[in-house]
């Protein structure tokens, strides 16, 4: 059966699950609050120079968020759901389902960028100039992508360790550090930079500040692939993991017990 | 002699067992060495007891399930190593209200399944509107499921299970919650779908409802069969004949000589103003027997061969040890 078909069979039936419910919507409830906080904070020091940072910080961390918590609660949802086993027994490849359905929340969590840009605008009086749209798009896009894996992966983590979802709310904020959401890596201790050079989001978080600054992209090309290795990683890790889980839900019948 | 190969039956099962082992708890034998052919084409009904297995093997077959060992085939087809042709010969229902999306209307839910098994933009137009129309889901079909009542969601379920044209179904418990006239209406379903050629493997609680739509039926306990055939084969495993009810009897002892022969019990209810007389030999004794009620005055008589009820409750009413199982009511 095709994947692609199946793909986008998740990513309606994602779409329509999502319609009319604000629950999956929260970080974009917070994502404008969060940027007139910083903007303000910004703007009160005196350094309307950082609006940028202030701007894309919120946005990435609702992209984070949005991705990590709700598509990683997919599967768990599904068991809860009680529709878990008829996904199972249907000829169709669950992995394209559950990509498809992780790639929407993912695509919705971008508006989050929008929102930010606005608020952005509205407190400084002037948008925020993005210097180079087409490697801002691009990155976007990848970053969206690599985002999808590792919020498969996140999927796959939450059924296989319980206790994984206890600690979920936290196991966001390190990753805001590791990512250079609002501070690049750059700036961090050395013993914290190596880490987060593993993490897609560093990469991209980074790119993207350069893509709103008017001075030059460096060394583009080196750090789209490092994007796109990590990202495709994520696929790897994810793809695996999600064998392992859907194995051990046939071998132990565990997962149908909510 | 040409050798004819015979259709490989709807479900096969050899020697299947499962054991769960929950974590911290002790191992469950939910199959236990479990050897049974239900032919395709045809109902056939698995009947038991809460906890029996039987769900557990509708999962195994349905290939959600692993075998702890032993085998199982599904109209040919292993299902644990061809699990993908397996599933593009089923259509399974599991019973009650969980399992569909909520915040979907029937009409997206059914049209997600469609995609689930594969269906194209205009099949899936036209099998969707068939379904809802055959459920009796036309007009409420663009409504969220979640409003929908638990009847009605089953008859979502049951609609989802038919979005692949599937030659084999299982029907785990379909009729949970389903109003009389619904549960009606789904036996004419059932018999439908035995007319279109398919093959359906329900479990029920309901001995009216196997009774009346199974062409087999199987008695599951405690993870083994302990019975399978027609219902007319099940009624022999009882250890009883015909049984003939005597209506609006207050004093049974008027009867009580009369009816003293050999191989006739009789068993007086005064609550319910019954006499249960069970004959043991032929229809020469029935004659008798049915002679001398009559000849007592009593004409508010039925009789007939034990109802699938009573043979359910005559093979797995009691534990092993003589036991009446069930609930602790009245008791
Ligand atoms: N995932 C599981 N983990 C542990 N034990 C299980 C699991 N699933 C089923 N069991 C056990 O296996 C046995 C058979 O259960 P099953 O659900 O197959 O019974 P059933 O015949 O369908 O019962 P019911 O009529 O109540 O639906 C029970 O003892 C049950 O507790
Ligand atoms: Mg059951």
């Amino acid at each position: 059966m095709s994947v692609v078909r199946t793909v986008a069979t998740g990513v309606v039936v994602q779409l329509r699950q999502m319609r009319g419910t604000p629950d999956w919507f929260l970080a974009l409830f917070t994502a404008p609050l969060t940027t007139a906080v910083f903007v303000t904070i910004f703007l009160h020091a005196g350094r309307g120079d950082l609006t940028a940072y202030g701007v894309l910080a919120p946005a990435l961390i609702a992209l984070w968020q949005m991705s990590l918590q709700t598509a990683g609660e997919l599967i768990a949802k599904d068991r809860e759901n009680g529709s878990l086993e008829a996904l199972l027994a249907a000829p169709a490849p669950f992995a394209a389902l559950l990509g498809g359905r992780v790639l929407a929340v993912v695509a919705v969590s971008l508006v989050a960028f929008a929102e930010a840009w606005a608020v952005g605008w509205a407190l400084t009086g002037s948008p925020v100039d993005v210097a180079h749209p087409w490697v801002f798009l691009l990155v976007l896009g990848l970053t969206a992508l690599a985002m999808t894996g590792w919020a498969g992966v996140m999927a796959c983590v939450f059924v296989l360790a319980r206790s994984a979802r206890t600690f979920q709310n936290s196991l966001s904020y390190p990753f805001y550090v590791l990512g250079g959401v609002l501070v690049p890596v750059s700036l961090l201790p050395t013993w914290v930079e190596w880490p987060s050079r593993l993490v897609f989001l560093s990469w991209s978080s980074d790119l993207l500040r350069d893509a709103l600054a008017a001075g030059p992209v460096v060394g583009l090309g080196a750090r789209l692939a490092a994007v796109v290795g990590l990202g495709a990683a994520g696929y790897v890790v994810a793809h695996g993991l999600l064998g392992r889980t859907l194995q051990r839900v046939r071998r132990t019948g565990s997962l149908a017990h909510a | 002699m040409a050798a004819t190969t015979s259709p490989p039956d709807a479900l096969h099962l050899e020697s299947l067992t499962r054991v769960f082992t929950p974590r911290g708890k002790a191992p469950v034998t939910a199959l236990d060495g479990v050897d049974l052919r239900l032919p395709a084409g045809g109902v056939h009904g698995l009947l038991g007891p809460n906890g029996a297995g039987k769900t557990t093997l509708c999962k195994i077959a349905c290939t959600v399930l692993l075998p702890t060992s032993g085998r199982a085939s599904v109209l040919g087809f292993d299902v644990v190593r061809d699990a993908a042709e397996v599933r593009r010969e089923i259509g399974i229902v599991f019973g009650g209200e969980r399992g569909l999306y909520g915040r979907l209307s029937a009409r997206e839910n059914l049209e997600f399944w469609c995609a689930m098994h594969g269906l194209g933009r205009r099949e899936t137009r036209t099998r969707v509107s068939a379904l809802l129309d055959r459920l009796g889901l036309a007009d409420r079909a663009d409504s969220l499921v979640e409003t929908f009542s638990r009847g009605m969601k089953q008859r979502v379920h049951l609609a989802r299970g038919l979005v692949a044209d599937p030659p084999l179904l299982l029907l785990d418990e379909p009729t949970v919650g389903m109003d009389p006239v619904s549960a009606h209406d789904f036996r004419a379903l059932v018999g439908e779908l035995r007319t279109e050629g398919r093959t359906v493997v329900l479990t029920t609680h309901d001995m009216a409802e196997a009774e009346s739509v199974c062409d087999t039926v199987t008695f599951v306990d405690h993870g083994r069969v302990v019975g399978t055939g027609t219902p007319g084969d099940v009624r022999g495993l009882l250890a009883r004949g015909s049984r003939i009810r005597v209506h609006d009897v207050a004093d049974a002892r008027a009867l009580a000589g009369p009816l003293d022969l050999p191989g006739v019990l009789t068993t007086h209810d005064p609550a319910r103003r019954t006499l249960d007389v069970d004959v043991e030999g032929g229809q020469d004794v029935v004659g008798q027997v049915m002679a001398a009620i009559l000849a007592a005055g009593h004409t508010s008589v039925t009789a007939g061969p034990p109802s699938l009820e009573e043979v359910y409750l005559g093979l797995l009413g009691t534990d092993g040890d003589g036991n009446r199982r069930g609930m602790r009511v009245g008791s």
